[in-house]
Protein backbone atom coordinates (compact mmCIF):
# COMPACT_ATOMS: atom_id res chain seq x y z
CA UNK A 1 0.00 0.00 0.00
CA UNK A 2 1.46 3.45 -0.78
CA UNK A 3 2.92 5.36 1.90
CA UNK A 4 1.24 8.56 2.63
CA UNK A 5 2.82 11.45 4.34
CA UNK A 6 0.51 14.70 4.31
CA UNK A 7 3.25 16.12 6.59
CA UNK A 8 5.75 16.16 4.35
CA UNK A 9 3.69 16.19 1.10
CA UNK A 10 5.25 12.62 -0.17
CA UNK A 11 3.78 9.79 -1.85
CA UNK A 12 5.74 6.24 -2.02
CA UNK A 13 4.62 3.53 -4.33
CA UNK A 14 6.16 -0.06 -4.68
CA UNK A 15 6.18 -1.36 -7.89
CA UNK A 16 7.35 -5.04 -8.43
CA UNK A 17 8.17 -6.88 -11.76
CA UNK A 18 7.22 -10.43 -11.81
CA UNK A 19 7.42 -13.31 -14.41
CA UNK A 20 8.61 -16.41 -15.21
CA UNK A 21 12.26 -17.28 -14.62
CA UNK A 22 14.90 -15.97 -16.30
CA UNK A 23 11.91 -13.14 -18.54
CA UNK A 24 14.09 -10.45 -18.26
CA UNK A 25 12.73 -8.50 -14.87
CA UNK A 26 16.50 -7.70 -13.62
CA UNK A 27 17.79 -6.55 -17.16
CA UNK A 28 14.39 -3.99 -16.80
CA UNK A 29 15.67 -2.31 -13.96
CA UNK A 30 19.28 -2.28 -14.86
CA UNK A 31 17.89 -0.45 -17.76
CA UNK A 32 16.20 1.56 -16.09
CA UNK A 33 18.65 2.37 -13.39
CA UNK A 34 21.47 3.05 -16.92
CA UNK A 35 19.02 4.83 -18.95
CA UNK A 36 16.81 7.08 -16.91
CA UNK A 37 17.55 11.40 -17.26
CA UNK A 38 15.13 13.16 -15.59
CA UNK A 39 14.60 12.05 -12.00
CA UNK A 40 15.71 14.36 -9.01
CA UNK A 41 17.56 11.45 -7.39
CA UNK A 42 18.49 7.66 -8.65
CA UNK A 43 19.63 5.32 -5.69
CA UNK A 44 21.89 2.01 -6.10
CA UNK A 45 20.18 -0.87 -8.02
CA UNK A 46 20.70 -3.67 -4.98
CA UNK A 47 20.91 -7.17 -6.09
CA UNK A 48 20.32 -10.23 -3.79
CA UNK A 49 21.88 -12.88 -6.40
CA UNK A 50 23.13 -16.28 -6.08
CA UNK A 51 26.81 -16.79 -7.41
CA UNK A 52 25.39 -17.77 -11.24
CA UNK A 53 23.33 -14.35 -11.17
CA UNK A 54 19.71 -15.71 -10.65
CA UNK A 55 18.00 -13.37 -8.42
CA UNK A 56 17.57 -14.91 -4.89
CA UNK A 57 15.40 -12.56 -3.15
CA UNK A 58 14.74 -9.39 -4.94
CA UNK A 59 16.96 -6.75 -6.94
CA UNK A 60 15.62 -3.18 -5.42
CA UNK A 61 16.18 0.30 -7.13
CA UNK A 62 14.67 3.10 -5.66
CA UNK A 63 13.72 6.38 -7.37
CA UNK A 64 12.52 9.77 -6.50
CA UNK A 65 10.83 11.54 -9.42
CA UNK A 66 10.34 15.02 -10.62
CA UNK A 67 8.07 17.12 -7.60
CA UNK A 68 4.89 16.92 -9.25
CA UNK A 69 2.54 19.74 -8.30
CA UNK A 70 4.68 19.80 -5.19
CA UNK A 71 4.18 15.85 -4.47
CA UNK A 72 7.39 14.06 -3.77
CA UNK A 73 7.02 10.92 -5.25
CA UNK A 74 9.20 8.23 -4.21
CA UNK A 75 9.24 4.89 -6.49
CA UNK A 76 10.70 1.83 -5.17
CA UNK A 77 11.01 -0.81 -8.03
CA UNK A 78 11.61 -4.90 -7.04
CA UNK A 79 11.85 -7.63 -8.86
CA UNK A 80 11.03 -10.82 -7.73
CA UNK A 81 13.07 -13.90 -7.78
CA UNK A 82 11.37 -15.83 -11.23
CA UNK A 83 12.15 -19.75 -10.06
CA UNK A 84 9.68 -21.73 -8.98
CA UNK A 85 11.14 -22.83 -5.98
CA UNK A 86 11.00 -19.26 -4.29
CA UNK A 87 8.11 -19.14 -3.88
CA UNK A 88 7.85 -17.77 -0.34
CA UNK A 89 10.30 -15.21 -1.39
CA UNK A 90 7.89 -14.05 -3.85
CA UNK A 91 5.28 -13.21 -1.27
CA UNK A 92 7.53 -11.45 0.46
CA UNK A 93 8.39 -9.18 -1.70
CA UNK A 94 4.75 -8.57 -3.11
CA UNK A 95 3.93 -7.29 0.63
CA UNK A 96 2.71 -3.22 -0.23
CA UNK A 97 2.95 -3.90 -3.27
CA UNK A 98 1.20 -1.27 -5.48
CA UNK A 99 1.66 -1.47 -9.22
CA UNK A 100 2.93 -4.48 -11.00
CA UNK A 101 4.83 -5.08 -14.31
CA UNK A 102 4.46 -8.80 -15.53
CA UNK A 103 7.18 -9.20 -17.54
CA UNK A 104 6.35 -12.16 -20.00
CA UNK A 105 8.77 -14.17 -22.52
CA UNK A 106 7.34 -14.44 -25.63
CA UNK A 107 8.94 -17.20 -26.71
CA UNK A 108 6.93 -20.33 -27.66
CA UNK A 109 8.30 -22.50 -25.18
CA UNK A 110 8.16 -20.59 -21.96
CA UNK A 111 3.98 -19.66 -22.84
CA UNK A 112 3.19 -22.17 -19.86
CA UNK A 113 5.85 -20.78 -17.53
CA UNK A 114 4.32 -17.24 -18.36
CA UNK A 115 0.93 -18.63 -17.52
CA UNK A 116 1.66 -20.72 -14.35
CA UNK A 117 3.65 -17.78 -12.92
CA UNK A 118 0.44 -15.51 -13.18
CA UNK A 119 -1.15 -17.53 -11.79
CA UNK A 120 0.98 -18.07 -9.03
CA UNK A 121 0.76 -14.27 -9.14
CA UNK A 122 -3.04 -14.54 -8.56
CA UNK A 123 -2.84 -17.03 -5.87
CA UNK A 124 0.38 -15.29 -4.13
CA UNK A 125 -1.88 -11.73 -3.73
CA UNK A 126 -4.93 -14.03 -2.60
CA UNK A 127 -2.45 -15.26 0.40
CA UNK A 128 -1.73 -11.61 0.90
CA UNK A 129 -5.62 -10.70 0.60
CA UNK A 130 -5.03 -8.85 -1.90
CA UNK A 131 -6.91 -9.31 -5.61
CA UNK A 132 -5.51 -9.01 -8.48
CA UNK A 133 -8.75 -6.84 -9.93
CA UNK A 134 -7.71 -4.12 -7.36
CA UNK A 135 -3.98 -3.49 -8.01
CA UNK A 136 -2.99 -1.65 -11.42
CA UNK A 137 -0.90 -3.94 -13.41
CA UNK A 138 0.11 -3.72 -17.40
CA UNK A 139 1.79 -6.86 -19.60
CA UNK A 140 5.49 -6.54 -20.84
CA UNK A 141 6.10 -9.06 -23.72
CA UNK A 142 9.99 -9.36 -23.57
CA UNK A 143 12.62 -10.57 -26.19
CA UNK A 144 10.49 -9.69 -28.91
CA UNK A 145 13.69 -10.07 -31.03
CA UNK A 146 13.86 -14.00 -30.70
CA UNK A 147 12.77 -15.53 -33.81
CA UNK A 148 11.09 -18.07 -31.67
CA UNK A 149 8.61 -14.99 -30.43
CA UNK A 150 4.55 -16.24 -30.18
CA UNK A 151 3.07 -13.72 -32.20
CA UNK A 152 1.27 -10.49 -29.92
CA UNK A 153 -1.94 -11.63 -30.21
CA UNK A 154 -1.16 -15.15 -29.14
CA UNK A 155 0.34 -13.68 -25.67
CA UNK A 156 -2.78 -11.58 -25.42
CA UNK A 157 -5.30 -14.46 -25.56
CA UNK A 158 -3.04 -16.22 -23.00
CA UNK A 159 -2.23 -13.75 -20.37
CA UNK A 160 -4.35 -10.85 -21.04
CA UNK A 161 -7.92 -12.11 -21.73
CA UNK A 162 -9.63 -11.24 -18.26
CA UNK A 163 -12.91 -8.90 -17.90
CA UNK A 164 -10.59 -6.20 -18.04
CA UNK A 165 -7.54 -5.93 -20.57
CA UNK A 166 -4.55 -3.98 -19.14
CA UNK A 167 -2.37 -2.26 -21.21
CA UNK A 168 0.16 -4.33 -22.83
CA UNK A 169 3.56 -3.27 -24.38
CA UNK A 170 6.24 -5.36 -26.58
CA UNK A 171 10.09 -5.05 -25.54
CA UNK A 172 13.27 -6.23 -25.96
CA UNK A 173 14.55 -5.40 -22.56
CA UNK A 174 18.26 -6.15 -23.21
CA UNK A 175 18.02 -2.90 -25.78
CA UNK A 176 15.84 -0.74 -23.26
CA UNK A 177 13.31 -0.96 -25.61
CA UNK A 178 9.45 -1.14 -24.38
CA UNK A 179 11.10 -0.63 -20.72
CA UNK A 180 10.58 3.04 -19.32
CA UNK A 181 6.83 2.50 -21.72
CA UNK A 182 5.73 -0.13 -19.44
CA UNK A 183 7.19 2.07 -16.29
CA UNK A 184 5.42 5.34 -17.12
CA UNK A 185 2.18 3.66 -17.83
CA UNK A 186 2.32 1.65 -14.35
CA UNK A 187 3.17 4.95 -13.08
CA UNK A 188 0.14 6.80 -14.18
CA UNK A 189 -2.20 4.25 -13.66
CA UNK A 190 -1.05 3.93 -10.35
CA UNK A 191 -0.87 8.05 -9.77
CA UNK A 192 -4.44 8.05 -11.53
CA UNK A 193 -5.69 5.69 -8.91
CA UNK A 194 -4.81 8.54 -6.35
CA UNK A 195 -6.06 11.04 -8.11
CA UNK A 196 -9.57 9.11 -8.51
CA UNK A 197 -9.65 8.43 -4.88
CA UNK A 198 -9.22 11.96 -4.00
CA UNK A 199 -11.64 12.86 -6.25
CA UNK A 200 -14.30 10.87 -4.62
CA UNK A 201 -13.70 11.56 -1.22
CA UNK A 202 -13.50 15.50 -2.02
CA UNK A 203 -16.98 14.56 -3.67
CA UNK B 1 -3.73 -6.28 6.01
CA UNK B 2 -5.12 -2.49 6.30
CA UNK B 3 -1.80 -0.75 5.12
CA UNK B 4 -0.42 2.20 7.14
CA UNK B 5 -2.80 5.11 7.72
CA UNK B 6 -1.96 8.22 5.84
CA UNK B 7 0.39 10.31 8.69
CA UNK B 8 0.00 13.60 9.32
CA UNK B 9 2.15 16.85 11.48
CA UNK B 10 1.44 14.91 14.97
CA UNK B 11 2.56 11.39 13.89
CA UNK B 12 5.74 12.52 12.60
CA UNK B 13 6.56 14.53 15.39
CA UNK B 14 5.84 11.95 17.65
CA UNK B 15 7.54 9.05 15.55
CA UNK B 16 10.78 11.51 15.53
CA UNK B 17 10.28 12.41 19.23
CA UNK B 18 10.05 8.52 20.16
CA UNK B 19 13.16 8.19 17.96
CA UNK B 20 15.38 11.02 19.54
CA UNK B 21 14.59 9.87 23.06
CA UNK B 22 16.23 6.11 22.25
CA UNK B 23 19.05 7.94 20.75
CA UNK B 24 19.47 10.27 23.65
CA UNK B 25 19.39 7.28 26.51
CA UNK B 26 20.89 4.31 24.93
CA UNK B 27 23.93 5.93 23.03
CA UNK B 28 22.77 4.19 19.92
CA UNK B 29 24.22 5.64 16.60
CA UNK B 30 20.88 6.13 14.05
CA UNK B 31 17.55 4.57 14.44
CA UNK B 32 14.70 4.67 11.80
CA UNK B 33 11.25 3.67 11.39
CA UNK B 34 10.33 1.90 8.11
CA UNK B 35 7.34 0.15 6.71
CA UNK B 36 7.12 -3.50 6.72
CA UNK B 37 7.23 -3.25 2.60
CA UNK B 38 10.05 -1.22 3.02
CA UNK B 39 10.02 2.41 2.47
CA UNK B 40 11.89 4.59 5.29
CA UNK B 41 9.08 6.61 7.15
CA UNK B 42 11.92 8.59 9.35
CA UNK B 43 15.32 8.56 10.40
CA UNK B 44 17.26 10.25 13.41
CA UNK B 45 21.02 10.19 14.53
CA UNK B 46 23.63 9.42 12.18
CA UNK B 47 21.68 7.51 9.66
CA UNK B 48 23.01 10.04 6.89
CA UNK B 49 26.25 8.12 7.09
CA UNK B 50 24.86 5.17 5.02
CA UNK B 51 22.33 4.65 2.53
CA UNK B 52 19.18 4.46 4.64
CA UNK B 53 16.94 3.67 1.50
CA UNK B 54 18.61 0.56 1.22
CA UNK B 55 19.18 -0.38 4.57
CA UNK B 56 15.28 -0.03 4.96
CA UNK B 57 14.28 -2.36 2.06
CA UNK B 58 17.20 -4.99 3.17
CA UNK B 59 15.93 -4.71 7.12
CA UNK B 60 11.73 -4.91 5.65
CA UNK B 61 13.48 -8.21 3.66
CA UNK B 62 15.26 -10.05 6.35
CA UNK B 63 12.47 -9.27 8.76
CA UNK B 64 10.08 -10.67 6.86
CA UNK B 65 12.22 -13.89 6.05
CA UNK B 66 12.51 -14.33 9.88
CA UNK B 67 9.12 -14.26 10.72
CA UNK B 68 8.44 -17.07 8.09
CA UNK B 69 11.22 -19.08 9.32
CA UNK B 70 9.54 -18.88 12.55
CA UNK B 71 6.16 -19.10 11.53
CA UNK B 72 7.34 -22.74 9.85
CA UNK B 73 9.21 -23.47 12.84
CA UNK B 74 5.61 -22.76 14.73
CA UNK B 75 6.30 -19.51 16.53
CA UNK B 76 3.85 -17.22 15.57
CA UNK B 77 5.74 -14.08 17.15
CA UNK B 78 8.52 -12.60 16.16
CA UNK B 79 9.78 -9.56 18.23
CA UNK B 80 13.47 -8.48 17.35
CA UNK B 81 16.18 -9.84 14.79
CA UNK B 82 19.54 -8.88 15.99
CA UNK B 83 22.39 -8.92 13.83
CA UNK B 84 25.50 -8.76 15.86
CA UNK B 85 28.76 -7.08 14.27
CA UNK B 86 32.56 -5.77 15.03
CA UNK B 87 32.26 -2.71 14.58
CA UNK B 88 28.01 -1.69 14.27
CA UNK B 89 25.26 -3.35 15.76
CA UNK B 90 21.46 -3.93 14.51
CA UNK B 91 18.25 -4.40 16.08
CA UNK B 92 15.22 -5.10 14.29
CA UNK B 93 11.72 -4.23 16.32
CA UNK B 94 8.26 -5.00 15.12
CA UNK B 95 6.32 -1.85 16.26
CA UNK B 96 2.91 -3.08 14.53
CA UNK B 97 1.29 -4.91 12.08
CA UNK B 98 3.14 -1.99 9.60
CA UNK B 99 6.11 -0.93 11.34
CA UNK B 100 9.03 -1.67 11.83
CA UNK B 101 12.10 0.08 14.33
CA UNK B 102 15.86 -0.09 12.96
CA UNK B 103 18.29 0.49 15.88
CA UNK B 104 22.10 0.80 14.68
CA UNK B 105 24.48 1.10 17.58
CA UNK B 106 28.16 0.38 18.18
CA UNK B 107 28.72 -2.83 18.36
CA UNK B 108 30.52 -2.22 22.11
CA UNK B 109 26.98 -1.18 23.30
CA UNK B 110 25.07 -3.99 24.97
CA UNK B 111 21.90 -4.94 23.02
CA UNK B 112 20.23 -5.66 26.32
CA UNK B 113 20.39 -1.88 26.72
CA UNK B 114 19.27 -1.36 23.35
CA UNK B 115 16.40 -3.17 23.64
CA UNK B 116 15.46 -2.19 26.84
CA UNK B 117 14.98 1.65 25.80
CA UNK B 118 13.48 0.18 22.01
CA UNK B 119 10.95 -1.39 23.83
CA UNK B 120 9.68 2.41 24.99
CA UNK B 121 10.04 3.67 21.62
CA UNK B 122 7.76 0.80 19.89
CA UNK B 123 5.56 1.31 22.16
CA UNK B 124 4.83 5.45 21.65
CA UNK B 125 5.09 4.71 18.22
CA UNK B 126 2.64 2.22 18.30
CA UNK B 127 0.02 4.06 20.34
CA UNK B 128 0.29 7.07 17.85
CA UNK B 129 0.03 4.56 14.61
CA UNK B 130 -3.29 3.23 16.72
CA UNK B 131 -4.37 7.16 17.01
CA UNK B 132 -3.44 7.61 13.66
CA UNK B 133 -5.30 4.49 11.70
CA UNK B 134 -8.64 5.61 14.43
CA UNK B 135 -8.88 9.05 13.66
CA UNK B 136 -9.37 8.52 9.45
CA UNK B 137 -8.56 4.85 8.31
CA UNK B 138 -9.66 6.00 4.59
CA UNK B 139 -8.06 9.55 4.03
CA UNK B 140 -5.80 9.87 1.33
CA UNK B 141 -3.93 12.61 -0.51
CA UNK B 142 -5.50 14.91 -1.96
CA UNK B 143 -4.52 14.37 -5.78
CA UNK B 144 -7.47 16.18 -7.24
CA UNK B 145 -5.85 19.14 -8.65
CA UNK B 146 -2.92 17.18 -10.16
CA UNK B 147 -3.17 17.27 -14.17
CA UNK B 148 -3.22 14.09 -15.54
CA UNK B 149 -0.87 14.99 -18.36
CA UNK B 150 1.54 15.87 -16.10
CA UNK B 151 2.04 12.07 -15.08
CA UNK B 152 2.10 10.71 -18.39
CA UNK B 153 6.14 10.66 -18.40
CA UNK B 154 7.19 10.68 -15.18
CA UNK B 155 10.28 8.96 -16.42
CA UNK B 156 12.44 9.43 -19.51
CA UNK B 157 14.68 7.78 -21.23
CA UNK B 158 18.11 9.46 -21.40
CA UNK B 159 18.82 10.24 -25.26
Amino acid sequence: MAIINQATKELQLKIVYYGPGKGGKTTNLEQVHANIGNVQEKGKLVSLATSSDRTLFFDFLPIEAMAIKGFKTKFQLYTVPGQVIYNTTRQLVLRGVDGIVFVADSQYEKMAENVESFQNLDDNLKALKLNIADIPYVMQYNKRDLPAAAPVDYMEFLLNNREVQVPSYTSVASKCEGVFEALNMITRMLLNKYINEGARKAA
Amino acid sequence: MAGLPPLNEEDMRTLDAALDELLRRSDAEAALVIDKGGPLISQRGAAGKFDSTTVAALAAGAFSATDMMARHLGETSLAHIYQQGRQVSLLISNVDENLLLITVFPAALGVGTVKYYAADAVARMAAQMEKAAQRDPGAGLDLVSLNTLDVSEVFRKRQ
